[in-house]
């Protein structure tokens, strides 16, 4: 085998150059950038997570937000309900009082306007007897006299 | 008639001016593909050469990683890369085209002597050929990578890596030392064999003028084959020679 020992030197040194120009002129920044590749599609990746969990947590959010308003609205509309039904009843109390009090009050004026009347009258009769008491007391004297009072009466009654 | 290469003295050195030109073009067509795929390189938006070079780059590291950890290997991604761009280059240069001069006794370039065979008056020179189906170049690639292994067990794991020559016992030591003598032997030989090979089948086939054609395209695409396979295995080889220097299993 012939071998030209040149050849060997020739290719060691020209690999070596080689070597030397790709590592620092095309592999070193084709790796940075594939590395850096690498990178971008784990932030991507990690943004895309990061995004989908908020969204979710919205969304758990939203709807719980739109739970807790319905529970409200609910309980708005339930004590709506409780405040109107007690107003009635109270008003209707009220009204019921009112009136009977109203009653109360018409009975106890009759009472009272009665018990006057009763005491009217009663003032005027006991005066009207003791007039007539006397008027018979007076006229018991003489017989003359009492025919003249009866006729005095009769002519009074009469004359009324 | 047979080829040469052609060879001239100069400085009392013997030199082969077609592996010469051969290596620089092989070097110079490597780096121009990498320089330009590497050109306007994004990391959003890569150009079709950028990612075939992207591409060359996984799957050298898939090829570290069948051998050893891929964080272990990454200092010799580069080299990897390298290689397997040169050795396959290399190995495609010598399949297409010759370029075939006769030269006379006397004749020179560039006024140094072309030296012609004993006692022939007239030559066939051939200028072109595949530098890997020189052994010297095949034995230059080989002696960058089994030096290499040697220094970096030294280096990176000392211990066992002088330790792995008497093991599993002390008397083994020769058989390891043949181990170690054989690997570079064959990764030089392999590449340089499988390469000579082709082109002298080449050559061969041609001498057959026109009927040989449909032989030719057939075994150019063998070549073509071949050549891959051979920069694919001397990778690999690196790589898994690397990692029987660097690496130990703890037991």
């Amino acid at each position: 085998m012939d071998i030209v020992w040149s050849n060997f030197f020739i290719q060691l040194i020209a690999f070596g150059i080689l070597y030397w120009l790709l590592s620092r002129y095309a592999f070193g920044p084709l790796l940075s950038i594939m590395e850096q590749r690498k990178q971008f599609v784990k932030e991507q990746l990690d943004n895309a997570e990061n995004s989908r969990k908020q969204a979710e947590q919205q969304f758990e959010e939203q709807k719980q937000t739109l739970q807790q308003a319905r529970k409200d609205a609910y309980e708005i509309i339930e004590q709506a309900k409780q405040t109107s039904s007690k107003q009635a009843d109270e008003i209707l109390q009220t009204a019921k009082s009112e009136a009977s009090r109203l009653k109360d009050d018409a009975v106890k004026d009759i009472e009272t306007e009665k018990n006057k009347a009763i005491a009217a009258l009663r003032g005027q009769v006991s005066g009207m007897s003791v007039m007539i008491a006397s008027k018979i007391i007076e006229k018991q004297i003489d017989d003359k006299s009492q025919e003249q009072l009866v006729n005095q009466y009769l002519n009074e009654v009469g004359s009324k | 008639m047979e080829h040469i290469f052609p060879e001239v003295h100069w400085l009392g050195i013997r030199w082969d001016l077609a592996a010469i030109l051969t290596i620089l073009v092989t070097s110079i067509i490597v780096f121009v593909l990498a320089k330009v795929a590497v050109r306007g390189a994004s990391v959003t938006n890569p150009t079709k050469m950028q990612n075939f070079l992207e591409w060359v780059i996984e799957f050298v590291i898939n090829l570290i990683g069948t051998s050893m950890d891929v964080k272990k290997g990454r200092p010799y991604l580069i080299l990897g890369i390298s290689l397997i761009m040169y050795i396959f280059v290399a190995n495609m240069l010598g399949l297409p085209l010759g370029i075939v001069t006769e030269a006379h006794h006397g004749s020179t370039f560039l006024g140094m002597d072309l030296v012609l065979p004993d006692g022939e008056e007239e030559a066939h020179i051939s200028w072109w050929k595949s530098p890997t189906a020189d052994v010297a170049v095949a034995g230059a690639l080989m002696a960058i990578v089994i030096v290499l292994t040697h220094v970096e067990g030294l280096r990176r794991n000392r211990k066992h890596y002088l330790k792995h020559y008497f093991e599993p016992y002390i008397p083994f030591f020769p058989l390891n030392v043949i181990k170690e003598i054989s690997k570079p032997l064959s990764l030089s030989l392999r590449l340089y064999g499988n390469i000579f090979a082709g082109e002298v089948m080449i050559s061969v086939i041609m001498q057959l003028s026109w009927v040989g054609i449909p032989a030719l395209i057939v075994w150019q695409g063998f070549s073509m084959f071949i050549g891959a396979i051979q920069s694919f295995v001397f990778v690999m080889l690196t790589m898994v020679y690397m990692s029987q220097a660097i690496v130990h299993e703890d037991h």
